[in-house]
């Protein structure tokens, strides 16, 4: 049985259908056009499908879309803060290097993202912690924390101003 | 910036090429925009699923598809009864001796517990899924074998019919320098040891996946993940028999392939079939699990190496047998064989060689191409056992390896001298960076936890030559406001190359970075090219590219020299602006050089560059420190420095994460990660992400990266070598050294794990 699911995405109210057994992560990507949050496992093993629900990360493929009613939803794609105005964690992510084949990069960018949200100052262990459930198999991570790190740094420099 | 050692090149300064620029490829990447096979979505496109055998070995006696063809909304079903029954290669290289041709695109016989037996297309995805469960496949079981020492049996079933007996995948390879007896004989020590390897797999983080569509003109498009797009261009148009004009394949970014992404997978015919037959576009895309069943590993394999050694430190001889366990079918298993057993005459000179390399076939799911393609196998067992020499001799590990380090002159596996002394300077500059001498001295602890250092080196080709005769093909293209098309057939797997490219075409016509653009991954408009593999991107594509865009300066500077008044050879392109060396200071910005006259193209600027390499050699000395916990077994790798010698260098922080990158999966398969097959049944035990071990980001330890530009290559743009492959080789050695400065204990097999440091820990407390 399909059902009209109402979230707010990016900012927008969305009304988007989904059988009731579908997951946020294929709704978002088929029904939503919103193909930037990514599958790389589909059971919570990988973290390429985190989003931001309700201001806490989760894996889109372990969420129903119907428990997303009336949800507030953030993906990679609501990031930037428009066009050709990326948000400082993703200036950092290619001033480092910490996106390669760029497939996990969504997740990591948006779990970063909470992290930064709950813990401006993040130690690097922090981040690592924080990062445990999103597998990246290019970088050998060094690139990603560097990026994390110093995202953090410059976002608590312009608090501080 | 954790890259200490860039020194600038030789005699020429560089603009673009050495710098960092920003990637072309991450802005997509890191905002999500970035387009990967599967974010392909057409209008009544189709999902395809695949039906796979749960059983080892076993021929088909029937297949009843007549329920899930019933099912609402499935569209389709394809059995062995109703594909086209070809024999085709594996992996699709044209032609080559690193392939073999033994599978078909559905069988009446399955071989490895996962294969397909049948595709269904049906409207949804839980549609599909539910269609497969309704096909009802009867088996008669044939008796299978899993390991090799099994199907090397006189009485082992026989996996193909290829005219080879033991289940050989090819007949073995033989490769013989020197007088083997005579150095033996003048041999003051011999170690002699049995090296076994497990089964690591890629693991890219993108699911294989294909979306494939006909026009009403017959031609196939297929949206597909993989590293050789016209490769799979080729052997669609055989097995499908259409012409190479009715297919075409494109990629644009993909998340990762690390080598596994170079063979034809089922999915990507059964996909077109069942496009064709429902008139709708498929879309197909594995599981998680079925990226184990049906996708590619590193060979596990057994190496029994001898080496002779004299009381001052020289390798006098060096026998080796590696036997490779192929799985079900051969893929890349000729390559492997051949690049990993001839890679044995090198990295430690020695003149008195005899090598055996051998593939079979067992039951077990398909080993084919991953990163390092048989030389990680044969170099742990080398390094490994020119360790323990050096500590039976009474030398220094590092010292040992330096004196015997193979340099300028040397002959490599491909039969060609070795350019530089690359090696030595990775030895040398490690023990420096690590303070060698004092790290090894210092007190491995007497608490639970000890600590020790190792070294492990390594050395690896940019092409695959001598297997394949390889070619890179580029096409430059100026436009009439003086920026640049690159069109290039190379691969974007993740490593930057289409960045690289376009630095090497900048700094080759004089242009800024930015005025570059890339365009690629459709076979119908770029050139051909034979794919993202064997570390040769940069080496040869980047030169391809170079030798189009020196063919574009020339003609640039040709329609110039009347304007300036000056011949081409006395004109130079610097940022931009066409400027007389003479020192007249004349000038003329390119964009006014090449504008249009009266709204018309005043010249077609088409550069083309074509380039056929032999093979260069990359050199590798990793240092890594260890932590081994007595009580779990555990061992955490706590610092790795890796010295890379990889000529010019292109981009520094591109090349820089490959090396770490690749460090990430080779403490993977050294300490953890294992692809594992129940013995009894050949069933996959560890298909998930859950299960297959990966290190992640509270695993991995700080990297130093240093790379140094000390033995650039005359075949590469400016010297410059691959990386790709590098990393994953030298480190595996590294951390089994390291482990036993710790503890004491030579483990011989990867990944060794905490049960296996466990166990040998009281083994050893036994014997004393």
């Amino acid at each position: 049985m399909t059902r009209i699911v109402t979230m707010t995405v990016n900012g927008e109210e969305h009304e988007l259908p989904s059988p009731a057994n579908r997951t946020l992560l294929d709704v978002l990507r088929a029904e939503g056009g919103l193909t930037g949050t990514k599958k790389g496992c589909d059971v919570g093993d990988c973290g390429a499908c985190t989003v931001i629900m309700n201001g806490k990360p989760v894996n889109a493929c372990l969420v129903l879309a119907v428990e997303a009613e009336g949800a507030d939803i953030l993906t990679i794609e609501g990031l930037q803060h428009g066009p050709d105005r990326p948000h400082l964690l993703q200036e950092k992510f290619m001033e480092h290097g910490g996106a390669q084949c760029g497939f996990c990069t969504p997740g990591i960018v948006m779990m970063a993202k909470a992290l930064l949200d709950e813990n401006p100052a993040p130690s690097e262990d922090e981040i690592r912690f924080a990062l445990a459930g999103n597998i990246c198999r290019c970088t050998g991570y060094t690139k990603i924390i560097e990026a994390v790190q110093d995202a953090a740094e410059e976002l608590n420099k312009a608090r501080a101003q | 910036m954790t890259i200490h050692d860039l020194p600038v090149a030789t005699k020429q300064t560089f603009s673009v090429v050495g710098k960092s620029v920003k990637r072309s490829d991450t802005l997509e990447k890191v905002t999500g925009t970035a387009v990967y096979a599967g974010d392909i979505i057409l209008p009544g496109m189709l999902h395809g699923k695949i039906k796979r055998c749960d059983i080892a070995h076993a021929r088909i006696k029937s297949i009843d598809t007549s329920k899930a063809l019933a099912l609402k909304g499935v569209k389709a079903v394809l059995t062995h009864e109703n594909v086209p029954r070809v024999l085709h290669y594996g992996s699709p290289h044209p032609r080559s001796a690193s392939v073999t041709k033994d599978q078909y695109i559905l069988d009446d016989r399955v071989r490895y517990w996962g294969e397909g037996v049948a595709a269904v297309a049906a409207v949804t995805e839980e549609i599909a899924e539910e269609a497969l469960g309704l096909i009802e496949v009867e088996y008669e079981p044939l008796p299978a074998v899993f390991t090799v020492e099994d199907a090397l049996k006189p009485d082992a079933p026989a996996i193909h019919d290829n005219g080879l007996d033991e289940n050989n995948v090819l007949p073995p390879v033989i490769v013989e320098r020197g007088d083997i007896d005579q150095g033996f004989a003048e041999a003051d020590l011999i170690v002699e040891g049995e090296y076994d390897l497990g089964r690591p797999t890629a693991a890219y983080m993108e699911p294989n996946i294909c979306v494939t569509q006909w026009d009403g003109n017959g031609k196939l498009t297929i949206w597909s993940s993989t590293q050789t797009a016209f490769m799979v261009r080729g052997a669609l148009a055989e097995v499908l028999g259409i012409p190479l004009n009715k297919v075409r394949v494109v990629v644009d970014h993909m998340g990762g392939g690390f080598g596994a992404k170079q063979d034809l997978f089922q999915h990507e015919f059964l996909s077109a079939l069942l496009a064709r037959e429902t008139a709708r576009p498929v879309r197909m895309e594995f599981t998680r699990k079925e990226t184990f069943f049906g996708g590619r590993s590193r060979h596990p394999g057994k190496i029994w190496l001898k080496q002779g050694f004299t009381k001052d430190g020289r390798i006098t001889a060096r026998q080796a047998r590696v036997v490779f366990n192929s799985g079900a079918y051969g893929s890349h298993s000729p390559g492997v064989t051949n690049v990993g057993t001839a890679a044995m005459t090198s990295l430690y000179r020695c003149d008195n060689i005899h090598l055996e390399g051998r593939a079979i076939y067992t039951n077990t799911p398909i080993a084919g191409a991953f990163r390092g393609y048989g030389v990680v196998q044969t170099y742990f067992a080398i390094d490994l056992q020119v360790d323990e020499a050096a500590e039976k001799l009474g030398f220094d590990p590092a010292e040992f390896k330096l004196k015997n380090a193979v340099r300028e002159g040397d002959i490599a596996p491909s039969n060609h001298p070795i350019v530089g002394h690359g090696l030595e300077d990775c030895i040398r500059r490690g023990m420096a960076e690590s303070d060698w001498y004092t790290v090894r001295k210092a007190p491995k602890g007497d608490g639970v936890k000890r600590r020790g250092w190792g070294i492990g080196c390594e050395m690896h080709g940019s092409s695959a030559y001598p297997g394949i005769k390889e070619q890179g093909n580029a096409i430059v293209k100026m436009n009439e406001d003086g920026t640049v098309t690159l069109l290039t057939g190379t691969a974007g797997l993740g490593t930057g190359a289409h960045t690289a490219l376009s630095q090497i075409v900048a700094e080759e016509l004089g242009v800024p970075f930015e005025d570059i653009a890339v365009v690629q991954g459709d076979t119908d408009v770029v050139p051909w090219d034979i794919g993202a593999f064997a570390s040769h991107t940069t080496y040869m594509g980047g030169r391809a590219a170079q030798i189009a865009a020196a063919d574009v300066r020339r003609q640039v500077l040709a329609h110039a020299a009347p304007m300036l008044e000056a011949a081409p050879e006395d004109l130079t392109i610097v940022d931009g602006v066409i400027m007389r060396t003479d020192g007249s200071n004349r000038s003329i910005p390119l964009s006014e050089a090449v504008a249009p006259q009266r709204g018309m193209p005043a010249i077609q600027l088409v550069g083309v560059g074509t380039y056929t390499p032999t093979k260069s050699y990359s050199f590798g000395a990793h240092f890594v420190e260890v932590e081994v916990d007595t009580e779990t077994g555990e061992v955490a790798v706590l610092q790795v420095i890796p010295v890379h010698e990889i000529g010019k260098v292109i981009h520094p922080v591109a090349a820089a994460g490959q090396i770490e990158g690749g460090i990430q999966q080779g403490i993977g398969h050294t300490l953890s990660e294992d692809y594992v097959i129940d013995l009894t049944n050949g069933r996959s035990l560890n298909p998930s992400f859950v299960d297959y071990k990966m290190p992640l980001s509270m695993d991995m330890p700080p990297i130093r990266t240093i790379i140094l530009e000390t033995a650039p290559d005359p075949g590469g743009p400016w010297g410059a070598k691959g990386v790709g492959e590098d990393p994953i080789i030298a480190i595996g050695p590294a951390i089994a050294n390291a482990i036993h400065d710790a503890i004491g204990i030579r483990f011989r097999h990867y990944p060794i794990t905490p049960e296996n440091v466990l166990d040998a820990l009281r083994a050893k407390m036994k014997e004393a």
